[in-house]
């Protein structure tokens, strides 16, 4: 019997039951949604994130101490061990531009024209992190040279500055309210052109953020190097003059920092200190992603399982079922083969039926979570061609052993059976 | 007896001491010891009680069941000794089954209950199609092709049966009780076509209770608890052939 053939008859068996093939085959629709759904979601997140760091130059290089075990988010948790003494050291190391370190201070509230805006947190940076940044009005803040008084100016985003009623704009006075109650009065100096982090480290969310000038820094730290009083700050951006040798450079600081910085000697027990570059922040992202969406996967893959169990269930059903027609095929002249290969293709009709649909199901599902979670669909087209595989794979599997036994059913038994 | 062929031509059918015992609890001797040659292009009829063996004579013949003792030749090849895949291809090739109790496939239509076995011989849709259709004129059911046995009588049941068991143009034609559950006037007609398959060489071998049935065959083979009892020669002056 031919392959057409056997087609042709297990469609019509599988008309004969519509109801119940629908609610089998609904088994295996879910399962490749739920698959598919994961798998979109887990897509559009990776791209979504790494899309960000594709946009931000090639010549970075990030220090952070972070627990000393692979994955995690590197920023988040970085604890502040770069030393003024290290900046000054890492910007003498060969092909270093600029040294950015970031930090913040602790604030409790924010005040202007009588206005008070409750604020946990201001950043604190220097000049050069503004450098091909563009400003929708004013300008970066002074370079505080040690030794001068530190410059009372600050940088805001615009939906910080739409925090106020009014909104500030350039020549604004402002007073931020820091830990111990100290005031301090600056003047709005520019107002950034958009509300994303500037570098990986600060993370790339659209948010309300202030910059204030590292001299107004309040994190200090005795220099075991130096042995005086100096700021310390969790996160260090590295800019190399030559995206070319960003590598190179990184080896250098890497270098530095392992044998005679002063962060990894203040560095906790069981952190790192590391300096990574995009690629290298995006891999432990991609890793992490990855992770989360082959363990939610693993969860859909189990549903699909359950699914291959119905497939095979209704099969076996249907074999103890139709045992009378299976007598009388072979008493025309059906061979074993033949009735093997019927319930074969009816049960992979199923499987591959149920893929069939659950791919729109799947990306639909993809789709909505993606809209809810605000990222850009990214389809991963190799998954909905696997889902088909996996239909054929699952309807295999599952009707091997029915069309197994359908096979040996003797003609003589059949066709008795009532 | 009608066995001796002059010809090297093997018979149509040979059994040689055939015994099939059915062990449930008692042994149930359904065929006992039976011996019985079937020549080319010769008409049987097989008569006894109910219970007697002969459903399971002719299951033997047809392939569909295995005797527990000694060999069932068909076209001079022992089906005892062939592979379950040789023994479909018998059951599809050589002979032609009505069965008792009709066996067509519930959800298929009269001419696609009389093609099935040609679906397993590889016979194109709609060659096959047309063959079920020129039998069921046949047998009188051009109206009735896209009939489901559900919508059918049961004469009518019968001559789809009929229709299917010679679709595949088989040499050897068993049929068990065709007339069992038809009028006289439709038990004529397939008795007409069994004559007309006669006629054209093809062997029989029919179950029957009815003695004018059997009356048309060459020779009666008569059964009792599963042995033959005794095998008549029909005077066949009576029947005009
Ligand atoms: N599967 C079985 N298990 C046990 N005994 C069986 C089985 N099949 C048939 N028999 C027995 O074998 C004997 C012969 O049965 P068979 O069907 O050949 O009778 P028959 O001559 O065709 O009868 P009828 O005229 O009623 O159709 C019966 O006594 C029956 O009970
Ligand atoms: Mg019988």
């Amino acid at each position: 019997m031919n392959l057409a053939e056997s087609l042709r008859l297990a469609v019509r068996s599988i008309r004969g039951h519509k109801l119940r093939a629908a609610l089998t085959a609904l088994g295996i629709v879910i399962g490749i949604a739920a698959v598919i759904t994961f798998v979109t979601l887990g897509a559009s997140v990776k791209a979504e994130v790494v899309g960000q760091f594709d946009d931000s130059p090639a010549n970075r290089v990030f220090l952070v101490a972070s627990p000393d075990d692979d994955g995690g988010p590197p920023a988040a948790l970085s604890q502040p061990v770069f030393t003024e003494y290290d900046v000054g050291r890492i910007e003498d190391i060969e092909g270093v531009d600029r040294v950015v370190p970031r930090g913040t201070i602790a604030t409790s509230a924010l005040s202007h024209g009588g206005e008070t805006v409750a604020r946990d947190q201001v950043t604190a940076t220097t000049p050069a992190l503004f450098e091909s940044v563009t400003f929708r009005a004013g300008g970066p803040f002074a370079d505080a040279e040690s030794g001068d008084a530190c410059p009372a100016e600050m940088v805001v985003t615009p939906s910080a500055a739409a925090l106020f009623p009014g909104n500030l704009s350039v020549g604004d006075r402002v007073s931020v309210t820091q830990r111990g109650n100290r005031t301090r009065n600056v003047t709005v100096v520019g107002i950034l052109d958009g509300d994303a982090g500037l570098n990986p480290l600060a993370g790339f969310g659209s948010q309300p953020r202030f910059y204030l000038p590292s001299c107004a820094y309040d994190t200090v730290v005795t220099s075991p190097t130096t042995g005086t009083r100096q700021n310390v700050y969790p996160q260090v951006t590295v800019v190399a003059e030559n995206p070319g040798d960003t590598a190179a450079v990184q080896d250098r600081v890497q270098d530095y920092l392992d044998a005679e910085s002063d962060a990894a000697q203040l560095a906790p027990e069981s952190y790192a200190v590391s300096a990574q570059t995009n690629d290298d922040i995006v891999q432990r992202i991609e890793t992490v992603v990855d992770r989360l969406t082959q363990f939610v996967t693993g969860i859909a893959v189990i549903s699909l399982l359950v699914g291959a169990i119905g497939i095979a269930n209704i099969m076996l059903v249907s074999v103890r079922e139709r045992t009378k027609e299976i007598g009388i095929m072979k008493a025309v002249g059906a061979t074993n083969r033949d009735v093997l290969q019927l319930f074969l293709v009816e049960a992979l009709l199923l499987g591959v039926g149920g893929a069939l649909l659950g791919v729109p199901v799947g990306v639909a599902g993809g789709w909505i979570a993606v809209t809810y979670a605000e990222l850009p669909l990214t389809l991963p087209l190799g998954w909905v061609g696997a889902a088909i595989g996996i239909g054929l794979l699952v309807g295999v599997v599952s009707g091997l052993y029915p069309a197994w036994s359908a096979a040996r059913v003797d003609p003589i038994d059949a066709l008795r059976y009532e | 007896m009608t066995g001796d062929v002059a010809s090297g031509e093997p018979p149509a059918v040979e059994l040689d001491a055939v015994s099939r015992t059915y062990t449930r609890g008692e042994p149930v001797y359904a065929l006992d010891d039976v011996s019985v040659t079937l020549a080319r292009g010769s008409y049987t009829a097989v008569m006894g009680p109910s219970g007697s063996g002969k459903s399971t004579l002719l299951n033997l013949v047809g392939c569909l069941d295995t005797p527990t003792a000694g060999t069932v030749s068909v076209a001079g090849e022992d089906v005892t000794a062939l592979s379950s895949r040789q023994r479909a291809r018998v059951r599809g090739e050589e002979v032609g089954f009505v069965f008792q109790t009709f066996n067509l496939m519930p959800r298929l239509t009269a001419e696609e209950n009389v093609a099935l076995p040609l679906v397993f011989q590889g016979v194109a849709r709609a060659e096959r199609l047309g063959r079920a259709r020129d039998l069921l004129d046949r047998v009188g059911l051009g109206d009735r092709t896209d009939h489901r046995p559900s919508e059918l009588s049961g004469g009518q049941r019968q001559r789809v049966a009929i229709a299917r068991a010679l679709v595949t143009d088989p040499a050897i034609v068993l049929a068990d009780e065709p007339t069992g559950n038809v009028d006289t006037e439709t038990g004529d007609r397939i008795m007409a076509l069994l004559d007309d398959l006669h006629a054209a060489g093809n062997t029989i071998l029919l179950v029957t209770h009815q003695r004018a049935i059997a009356d048309r065959a060459e020779r009666i083979v008569r059964l009792r608890d599963g042995e033959i009892e005794g095998i008549d020669a029909v005077d066949t002056g009576g029947a005009a052939r």
